[in-house]
């Protein structure tokens, strides 16, 4: 392989293994739990300039007229610890205020806002992290250390990453399947039942939404690592929509499929076409791409909207809300229809 | 204290041009209970339609027609032939939020790709200004004070006075019910799309009046604003979304004054948080959550 076809494989292999650790987060609160975090960007970038603030120089050091705080200069694992603190603790704050007391589409609109809020703090607030210029040159892990070209430093954090990957699965994992898995799925499904059967549905959802957080914060660290700088302009709020179309298109709830969808989602559509041939101004074809995603996500909910690789039943369930007589119905949303007794009591 | 009167007139002008968006997110929320996130994307897409027929708008009311018409066009084509058709298929709740995000972006984004790397603007004709109370304002931030005003009274007689107001706020607080007392809910349905397009169309234009220049994002933070606003009073509640966007607009213009103009949204999207933590009546979770959607 050519040099040049070496450093694309490799680039697009990283960045599928930082967005798969992403999006299995966001599906642990979005397909698990039934959690609608619409400023899941926030808690990735908080993770990213938290790794950069960390691994970073103090900005007087640079000399480049920028200002941001931290600068702390840290060893190789601290930055992307910190990182992954950073979003798992952002989520307690964030929870109370948009999460806690809200019914999913507030939820949605109130992540939203407050997703746009922290874009435009890091905007206007430039002594934070350097305004809308954002941090850069932060130094990539064990850079200076390792005896590597510049080749071998990519495939090198290709391994890491991938072995990064692979303890996040098993982490994962670990939590779908579990009991505590089980109560998040009943809390998803029905959060009265749930609670009925004493199931502490608050306290399920407080953590869940903090090891989503925290694995976003994780890939954003990973991310910072690797791309090495970060602005405002990389974490808009259609990012968010970005993650959560992969998981209507692989399938909610399955981490297969959250690979599946990674990899047709982010790495075919918007990281395939940027070596197209250019067509029209500088850009077209990026914002070509968000007007195919926003197609195909119009698609796969029209035409299959249990995602390509839909959840798999786990266990006979008989009696659910809105007549629905299985898990993998539940999955396939319906009109909802009121239990009885239950019609006109809103006001 | 001479910033006083600037805040209060600044302030009543941001939130006249909020209050028109704000009342038609609202309105079209409470009734067919489909969050509308496409909404700011039909703003904008309203405002360039105007750009593209008006040539620029040589008068405001033209202006103002115009994005009426546009944005009712748009937004009842939208109702009809995307949220209906998944409704009817079974799309939940917040798929359907899902749905109204696909078609923001496809909506944003293939403006983004005709309009390329420019900026645009209405040219709009005449630049009078009035000096009232050591305070100056154009004669068009007047007209869109004013526009806003009878907008506002035209949606208030549409609800308390006619028998179809009367089945949109029956429709909004029970579909069911309304429908088994006779009430047309598909005719409200094309009723709420209809108004809140209208009302969506004409603050895009307004919008593009006032900021002087615009592109396919100038819509988002406004729309987050306005949807601030619809929160801020309680969804589905044209009065509220009308207070809403009055304390918006007055925070909002205090604190560009005695802040900084980069902390005007910021500040606006803050109140959301405080009200959210101190007061989330109409947004508990208890409120409508069994609500059924109307397609």
């Amino acid at each position: 392989m050519s040099p040049a076809v070496q450093f694309y494989a490799s680039s697009l292999a990283i960045l599928f293994g930082i967005n798969l650790i992403a999006v299995w987060g966001l599906d642990l609160q979005y397909g698990v739990s039934g959690i609608f975090n619409f400023a899941y960007i926030v808690f990735q970038s908080a993770g990213a300039y938290t790794a950069g603030l960390f691994a970073l120089h103090p900005a007087a050091y640079y000399q480049m007229n920028e200002t941001y705080i931290g600068g702390l200069n840290m060893p190789f694992p601290i930055p992307l610890l910190a990182a992954t603190a950073a979003g798992a603790l952002l989520a307690i704050p964030l929870y109370l205020i948009g999460i806690r007391r809200l019914r999913g589409d507030y939820q949605a609109m109130a992540m939203l806002v407050l997703s746009l809020i922290a874009t435009a703090f890091a905007d206007a607030q430039v002594n934070l992290v350097n305004g809308p210029t954002g941090i850069s040159f932060v130094p990539k892990p064990l850079a200076a250390q390792l005896p590597l070209t510049f080749l071998g430093y990519q495939w090198a954090y290709l391994g890491f990453v991938a072995v990064i990957t692979l303890i996040v699965f098993w982490i994962t994992r670990s939590i779908v399947s579990s009991p505590f898995g089980r109560v998040l799925r009943a809390v998803r499904d029905s959060e009265t039942a749930a609670a009925s059967l004493g199931r502490r549905v608050s306290r399920a959802r407080l953590t869940v939404f903090v090891l989503g957080g925290g694995l976003a914060g994780l890939s954003g660290g990973l991310l910072m690592q690797y791309v090495t700088a970060w602005s405002p302009s990389s974490w808009l709020y259609p990012e968010t929509f970005l993650f959560l179309t992969v998981i209507v298109v692989g399938g909610t709830a399955n981490l297969a499929g959250n690979a599946l969808g990674t990899l047709l989602v982010p790495i075919l559509i918007i990281e395939g076409t940027r070596f197209l041939p250019q067509i029209g101004y500088p850009g077209l074809i990026d914002s070509l791409d968000w007007v195919v995603i926003g197609l195909v996500m119009l698609a796969f909910l029209w035409f299959r909207p249990q995602g390509l690789l839909p959840e798999r039943r786990r266990s006979w369930v008989t009696f659910l809300p809105g007549g629905r007589r299985s898990l993998g119905d539940l999955l396939r949303p319906r009109r909802a229809v009121p239990l009885p007794g239950e019609a006109g009591t809103e006001g | 204290m001479s910033l006083i009167p600037g805040i209060i007139a600044f302030g009543l002008y941001s939130a006249c041009l909020l209050a028109i968006g704000a009342v038609g997110f609202t309105l079209q929320f409470g009734i067919t209970n489909v969050l509308n996130l496409a909404y700011g994307s039909i703003l904008t897409g309203a405002m360039f339609v105007d750009y593209a027929i008006g040539q620029g708008i040589p008068n405001i009311w033209f202006g103002i027609l115009l994005g009426a018409v546009s944005g009712a066009l748009i937004s009842v084509l939208f109702g009809r032939f995307i949220v209906m058709p998944y409704v009817r298929r079974g799309t939940s709740l917040v798929a359907m939020a899902m749905v109204t995000i696909g078609v923001a972006l496809v909506i944003q984004y293939t403006l983004e790709s005709i309009q390329g790397p420019f900026v645009y603007s209405y040219q709009v004709a005449h630049q009078t200004t009035v000096r009232f109370a050591g305070v100056t304002m154009s004669e068009e931030q007047l007209i869109i004070i004013g526009a806003a005003l009878v907008l506002m009274a035209a949606v208030h007689a549409l609800l308390q006075y006619t028998r179809l107001g009367l089945a949109m706020r029956a429709t909004a607080v029970h579909p069911g019910l309304a429908r088994s007392c006779g009430v047309s809910t598909e005719r409200v349905r094309f009723t709420a799309w209809l108004v809140s397009g209208a009302l969506c169309g004409i603050s895009g234009v307004l919008l593009g009046i006032s900021t002087g220049s615009f592109n396919s994002v100038t819509g988002g933070p406004f729309f987050i604003t306005l949807v601030v606003a619809a929160i801020i009073g309680g969804v589905g509640k044209p009065y509220g979304a009308m207070i809403g966007a009055l304390v918006i607009g007055l925070v909002s213009e205090a604190a560009a004054a005695v802040i900084s103009p980069d902390y005007k949204n910021i500040v606006a999207w803050v109140i959301l948080i405080v009200v959210l933590i101190v007061r989330p009546q109409g947004i508990f979770a208890e409120f409508a959550s069994r609500r059924e959607l109307i397609g």
